[in-house]
């Protein structure tokens, strides 16, 4: 396990801004102390300060109007935690070039699972070395430790000294460490630091139960798990993909067809993978590795479970397409992965006999537009068992459409019930409309859509519809009215399918006056 | 030999989706389909404008009448489309002889983004027509030729929607104008639409001022209108590469699932207000 303290990060964070739009002398007659504050309760207290503030005495903590008075020179910027978790969101992403297993640890740390990861990189302490490389060159203040459980490297990393613990150092480690190291919450350790336990040394070999007692049961587990006596999971940021290959380059590469052709032998070797286990990939996510450290990440889904690597370059090969110009590889990437996120069985099957390979072709068709489109905007009609035409039939992404999509079932019912005509065409919310009819409860003779006046010459109706009553969200508050549709025709032949929304005969018990709506055109 | 093995071949390898050698798609209107040398050619692109923006949907349905009974369809609108003249409505779709199941939709949020995919889509071999949806301006007529030849190679029907007669020329193979027009009472459904109605239909029909029903129960209305209606297009052919141009009013037949040419030839007038209507025995 490892843990990472970025232990200057909001003012790591303002001077890496300035550093991006002011030149080198500027920054030189700019420069000043620097120091971050943020409202504790009722005082500003620093909340972070930098290399020369810190060599002026300054610590985080102090009240800001004690510091102004210690040093004048100072200067003082209010904190944006909002940035600050912003920008060690992008960290975490960019650690995960060292492991899958990636958890924040806010406000400013980072723990790594880099059990079976380290030896990619040459061992633990190349590993550690190249992390550090990269974080001073980014001009960031950190330190790190690795340990054998997530509390032990915490406290090494943020209190004790830097470096490698094997496991069964723990106690060792953390005997001379103060309780704080042990994340206590902070009422708890001050209630210890009253009665002199100042560190963990004092704590570790007393009698549990009168601790318990007095301290609650959370100093205790917080103890064991430190020792690695009480495992403690990682819940990483990301969801970590069931399949993942990955490769790093000599030399950074930037063009499309090299990103490609990378995905392509990615894929290849993912392909083995998946076969060994009978599975098929479902959505497939790129991940780019700029050189300074920017990450770029493309998702592509398929809808059957897919292993082909020529299919699958192909899918991020329209994926790139859709891009174009915001695949921006700057100074080119060092890395790719390529992840399978969601994996589906994929039984065997044989091609050419039947309808299948129709089906397969359809499949690709819809991959590709979904690659290059959104999938949301590739969709499928499927019949839902509902009364209320605009959900009745629906359209989902032809992605995540099943094997029954209730058509069967439709063609059933209708078949039975003689269903009135449906329009061709459905806005996409109905639109109210002016509209007068002769009686309350008939058809409108003239109505008034989109500022047009349409005269009815004749009508079909009414459909009662009951709203979903019975459902609290049975859709807007349209939902829960019920409606009578009509299918009128005015006199140029354009057919509407209308509805008034709401009875008349309610009107007595209090509802509001029913309003028409245009729903559907007919063809 | 060889050859034959060639042709055998290639008949093995020929589309599953489409029949290839099935010819053009006849309208079943002798008039039209002399106009078009057969029918309605196959594997080429056929530009269908809608009358006036109120009559695209109108111009839709032919266009949905045109492709083949239960193709496979993928309709490609722009966003603009969608949003002012609604999406395809899977229910809806039965009426002219196609099956919700086999449609797929897609939404273009630019112009080259709905000529990519319909031309993706025509070069996919499962699909038997693909309906692309534009709304106003013009098409560069690179991109209607890339889709004609896409077209030509798969031979799989390509259906250009526009919602405006379009004034620029075009190279497609034909080009119609179509706008709804006033439908009239099917004829001889006085006792089919009886029969009809007893099978549960729930609704009334009922002319312009025509007795209001008071309550609506379905046991004490008689059947107050003149039958069915049916939908009319009063359709242009003003462009034809193969043969004269026309017009004609045609009328979609819901039992034969096919086109008819209209009971009226002409628009008529409204009928008469006081006609006395017909009781259904």
């Amino acid at each position: 396990m490892l843990s990472l303290w970025l232990r200057q990060l909001p003012t790591d964070r303002i001077e890496r801004l300035r550093d991006s739009f002011l030149s080198l002398p500027l920054r030189e007659r700019v420069a000043a102390p620097l120091v971050v504050y943020g409202k504790r309760g009722n005082a500003e207290l620093l909340t972070a300060v930098d290399d020369a503030a810190e060599r002026l005495g300054l610590s985080p903590g102090l009240a800001l109007a004690q510091a102004r008075a210690m040093h004048p020179g100072i200067e003082a910027i209010a904190e944006d935690a909002e940035a600050d978790s912003q920008l060690l969101e992008a960290i975490a992403d960019w650690c995960l070039r060292y492991t899958p297993l990636v958890a924040c640890d806010a406000p400013d740390g980072l723990l790594l699972d880099i059990s079976g990861c380290a030896h990619l990189y040459g061992g633990e302490d190349a590993l550690v070395a190249d992390l550090a490389g990269r974080l001073e060159a980014a001009g960031f203040a950190y330190r790190t430790a690795i340990a054998g459980s997530i509390g032990a490297a915490y406290a090494a990393a943020h209190h004790g000294a830097p470096g490698r613990y094997a496991c069964g150092q723990e106690r060792a480690l953390l005997s001379p460490l103060p309780l704080t190291a042990l994340r206590l919450e902070p009422g708890t350790a001050a209630a210890l630091a009253r009665v002199g336990l100042k560190h963990i040394g004092n704590i570790i070999d007393l009698p549990r139960a009168p601790l318990t007692a007095r301290f609650g049961a959370d100093l205790l587990r917080q103890l064991d798990r430190a020792l690695g006596n009480e495992h403690e999971p990682l819940t990483p940021r990301l969801p970590v993909a069931p399949y993942v290959a990955e490769q790093r380059f000599a030399e950074p590469i930037a063009r499309e067809e090299d990103v490609l052709a990378i995905v392509a032998r990615l894929a290849g070797r993912l392909q083995l993978a998946l076969e060994r286990r009978g599975d098929g990939a479902r959505r497939i996510e790129l991940t780019l590795f700029r050189t300074d450290g920017a990450l770029r990440r493309l998702a592509a889904g398929c809808s059957r479970p897919l292993r082909d690597p020529a299919q699958i370059r192909a899918l991020f090969s329209e994926r790139l397409h859709a891009l174009a110009d915001v695949l921006d590889p700057g100074f080119g990437f060092d890395m790719a992965r390529l992840s399978v996120v969601v994996a589906e069985p994929c039984p065997p099957e044989q091609i050419g006999i039947g309808g299948t390979e129709d089906d397969a072709e359809l499949d690709r068709l819809v991959d590709r537009l979904s690659a290059r489109l959104g999938a949301r905007r590739v969709r499928r009609p499927v019949a839902q068992d509902s009364h209320i035409p605009e959900i009745a039939g629906s359209c989902v992404p032809a992605q995540l459409t099943g094997t029954d999509d209730g058509w069967v079932a439709f063609h059933r019912y209708r078949a039975q019930a003689d269903l009135a005509p449906r329009p061709l065409r459905l806005l996409m919310r109905p639109e109210p409309i002016e509209a007068m009819a002769e009686v309350p409860d008939g058809p409108p003779l003239r109505f008034r859509w989109r500022r047009a006046l349409h005269e009815v010459i004749a009508a079909e109706g009414p459909e009662r519809i009951e709203g979903a009553w019975w459902s609290e969200h049975g859709g807007d508050s349209l939902g829960n009215l019920a409606r009578d549709y009509f299918r009128v025709e005015d006199k140029s032949g354009l057919r509407f399918w209308l509805f008034r929304a709401g009875l008349y005969r309610d009107l007595a018990q209090g509802a509001a006056a029913p309003t028409w709506f245009l729903h559907g055109t007919f063809g | 030999m060889i050859a034959q093995l060639r042709q055998s071949l290639r008949a093995l390898q020929k589309p599953a989706g489409i029949d290839a050698d099935a010819g053009p798609l006849p309208l079943g209107i002798a008039a039209i389909d002399l106009a078009l040398g057969g029918g309605l050619a196959r594997g080429a692109l056929h530009e269908i404008a809608a009358a006036g923006e109120a009559h695209i949907t109108a111009a839709a349905g032919f266009a949905l009448g045109l492709a083949p009974a239960g193709a496979r369809l993928v309709w490609i609108a722009e966003d603009m489309a969608r949003a002012e003249s609604g999406a395809p409505y899977g229910p809806g779709l039965e009426a002219f002889g196609l099956l919700p199941e086999r449609l797929l939709t897609v939404a273009g949020a630019r112009r080259c983004d709905l000529l990519w995919a319909m031309e993706e889509a025509l070069r996919c071999r499962a699909i038997a027509a693909v309906i692309g949806e534009v709304r106003h301006g013009e098409i560069d007529p690179v991109a209607v030729r890339r889709l004609s030849l896409a077209a030509a190679q798969s031979g799989a029907l390509a259906l250009l929607l526009r919602a405006a007669p379009p004034r620029d020329a075009s190279t497609a193979a034909t080009r119609w104008i179509v706008g709804a027009a006033p439908s009239s009472p099917s004829p001889g459904s006085g006792g089919s639409t009886a029969e009809r109605s007893e099978g549960g239909r729930g609704g009334v029909i009922y002319e312009k001022s025509s007795p209001p029903p008071g309550a609506l129960t379905r046991a004490d209305l008689p059947l107050s209108g003149g039958g069915e209606r049916e939908s009319c297009f009063a359709v242009q052919l003003t462009r034809n590469r193969r043969g004269p141009l026309g017009a004609w009013m045609l009328q979609w037949s819901d039992s034969d699932e096919r086109f008819v040419p209209a009971t009226h030839a002409q628009p008529v007038a409204a009928p008469a207000a006081d006609r006395p209507h017909r009781k259904v025995a």
